[in-house]
């Protein structure tokens, strides 16, 4: 890094924070962290009380007030902010703000207009079409009004059985939801109405807004995603290749990411692969370029079992994953790709300084997010005391996580129950499988609650589904 | 039984509490005039419409946050020492003695009257929507509540939970968790009237009416 004259302000908590210090370290910046009563015992604190050196650490009121992070910034002396990802990562009103109040700060994502633009789930599908990239059919706006809500999801029933589908179904999603938060499957148009109604009710109390889209939604599929980093030029974006995120919870959130996205060297799929990969990475370059893209994004993607994609949405910010698809990758030949650091560069204005020829891939990586949780009861959060929590340490493992090691730690009831990720390394598909299974074996996680109930995890789970990767 | 004369006697015999005001947020504090020995109330008025005595200003992004007392008390200690400082949330400032009301009184005896329908874990409560809109229109005591009945939506982690209430019926006499806040396991949400301890209830009300009588 040529001009390390900044402060970055972490407005996040847990393991993205550490990931955002360590990237900081590495890239000889400063930073400053934030966190909320909480999260007093989390390792982001820890870590910014050892490393960060004076003005690193500030207790706010919340990770969601704009405010609270704008005046921990100026009195911190930082220069720019770093959204991590959730809270204000996906927020174009607060990146805009940061950019253009009076004490003027860099945020650490696209530009506000490319987020805004993105952002919007109608935007993003005009523009794919402009470039003829497939799109997901439904309602491309937020429906206030319930007889309309009920007309769209009568047609996109009737559009399905046209298409011979023997069990439509749509997807009932709170607008300004994400992450899988919201989101319900109506199976039949008689219980439409009161699933609208309990989505709408749960939109407004969690996000102050009624708005609820209507989608059609695909079953047999899988979720790819395309990882581009682009510079402040916006003109040469490059790509890190694909993950598959098709192993999910029942909350449809993710819980296992492999990149690539699929492998054609040692599975038969029913479609050419390749071809997929190929296609759905030059669809996301080619719309990065056209929107002038300037930052990290992930370009997400459903492939049906034909080997048809759709563009689902395109996520401005760094994502939980980033890191299996830096473990894959090389730039000039050399591994230890950081996407953080690299975001960070370049968000701070430096050159991205290699192209797409520059960037190889080697073997397969697998992502486990370990989670308190019970896969046996609709993967309900569990909540309680880690008391023992500990791995063993290999060259193709990579351990994030905000969870200390060497004291208990009590699990906040306001966030995730989300521990660690593990990143897991093998020169190719099977190796990795094994290498996967050898960490959950040796993984040390053991815990109680005040019921006396011990530590539900969804490691069993992890290790059913490490079978299964990337199998369609 | 309840013994509501021995009850009413020990909070006589300590009736105040320490309040600790904090920083609800970040910024640069200022104490105004206020001193060591000052009498504060809170806010007043039929909606709490006029606000109480102003202890402190936190600026934050050019904006004037007046820290204000929430009770009625008297000032006990005044961080002065942060004055013109950058201080974090949750930061102590002002430290003041509050005198227990005739309502917060009522509250504590009521308490150990009712029936407490207890938190089974950490997370935000809501009442269920028709429920809810019921409260809002005509007030918790219009509210019947049975066993087994839909009645709360647990909140937590992201994740939304119907809860049902189990426990004598009776009409919801006092609820004890506020929007947005985290309640924890075991602390009460409700307490619940059956109708056969109405007649004590009713007594406690009048009992805590005609003896306490409040601090000035």
């Amino acid at each position: 890094m040529q001009n390390t004259n900044h402060k970055v302000l972490v407005a996040n908590r847990g393991e993205i924070a550490i990931r955002i210090m360590q990237a900081c370290q590495k890239l000889g910046l400063g930073f400053v962290c934030v966190y909320t009563a909480e999260d007093s015992a989390s390792g982001h604190v820890r870590m910014a009380k050892e490393h960060g050196g004076e003005k690193s650490l500030y207790r706010v009121s919340s990770y969601q007030d704009a405010n609270e992070l704008l005046a921990v910034a100026d009195e911190s002396g930082a220069t720019a902010i770093h959204p991590g990802y959730g809270f204000f990562a996906e927020d174009y009103r607060f990146a805009r703000r940061v950019t253009q109040r009076e004490n003027k700060l860099i945020f650490i994502g696209p530009s506000w207009r490319i987020i805004r633009e993105l952002g919007d789930k109608i935007n993003t599908k005009r523009l794919a079409r402009s470039l003829e990239v497939p799109t997901v059919p439904g309602s491309d706006r937020p429906v206030y009004d319930e007889l309309e809500a009920e007309k769209i999801a009568r047609q996109l029933f009737e559009f399905q059985e046209e298409q011979g589908i023997r069990r439509p179904m749509v997807l009932v999603k709170a607008s300004a939801g994400g992450g899988g938060m919201g989101i319900e499957e109506v199976y039949d148009i008689d219980l439409f109405k009161s699933v609208y109604r309990r989505i709408r009710s749960y939109s407004l109390r969690q996000f102050s807004d009624e708005g609820v889209l209507i989608e059609q939604r695909i079953k047999d599929f899988n979720h790819l995603e395309v990882q581009i980093v682009s510079d402040r030029t916006g003109k040469n974006p490059v790509h890190f290749g694909t993950r598959n995120c098709s192993i999910q919870s029942t909350g449809l959130q993710k819980r296992l990411e492999i990149a690539p996205g699929f492998d054609p060297s040692s599975i038969n799929y029913t479609f050419d692969a390749q071809k997929v990969l190929d296609d759905i990475t030059e669809y996301s370059l080619a719309m990065a370029r056209k929107v002038g893209y300037d930052n990290v994004g992930t370009w997400e993607w459903i492939v049906t079992r034909d080997g048809r994609p759709f563009l689902m949405e395109v996520n401005t910010r760094i994502q939980v994953e980033n890191g299996v698809s830096a473990m894959i990758s090389r730039v000039n030949g050399k591994a230890g790709v950081d996407l953080i650091a690299e975001q960070i560069r370049v968000g701070l204005g430096e050159p991205l300084g290699y192209s797409q020829e520059n960037i190889t891939f080697d073997g397969v990586g697998i992502e486990y997010r370990l989670i308190a949780e019970n896969p046996e009861m609709k993967f309900t959060p569990w909540v309680g005391r880690i008391e023992d929590f500990g791995w063993d340490k290999h060259d193709w493992l990579q351990m994030h996580s905000h969870v200390p090691t060497d004291v208990a730690y009590d699990i906040p009831t306001e966030f995730d129950p989300n521990l660690a990720l593990a990143i897991i390394w093998g020169k190719d598909l099977s190796e990795v499988k094994v290498h996967g299974k050898e960490f959950l074996n040796e993984l040390r996680l053991t815990g109680q609650n005040q019921g006396g109930e011990s530590l539900k995890s969804n490691v069993n789970f992890l290790r059913t589904k490490t079978d299964e990767i990337l199998k369609f | 039984m309840l013994d509501i004369s021995k009850l009413l006697e020990e909070i006589k015999a300590s009736p105040y509490e320490e309040l600790v005001i904090t920083a609800p947020h970040t910024g640069v504090v200022s104490f105004g005039s206020i001193k060591v020995g000052d009498r504060v109330i809170g806010a007043t008025g039929t909606w709490g419409e006029i606000p109480g005595t102003p202890l402190a200003t936190l600026q934050r992004e050019r904006n004037d946050k007046i820290i204000r007392a929430t009770q009625k008390g008297v000032v006990e200690k005044i961080h002065t020492e942060l004055e013109g400082t950058f201080v974090e949330a949750g930061t102590e400032l002002v430290r003041l003695r509050h005198f227990l009301s005739k309502d917060e009184v009522l509250g504590i005896i009521l308490k150990k009257a009712l029936y407490l329908f207890e938190a089974p874990e950490r997370a935000k409560y809501y009442f269920a929507p028709d429920i809810d809109s019921k409260i809002k229109s005509s007030g918790s005591q219009s509210v019947t509540v049975h066993d087994g009945m839909e009645l709360f939506i647990m909140s937590r982690m992201k994740r939304e939970a119907p809860l049902n209430y189990s426990g004598p019926d009776g009409v919801i006499y006092a609820v004890y968790f506020q929007h947005n806040e985290n309640i924890d396991s075991g602390a009460p949400l409700i307490g619940v009237c059956p109708p056969d301890q109405l007649s004590l209830i009713e007594d406690v009300v009048v009992r805590v009416q005609t003896e306490w009588t409040e601090q000035e």
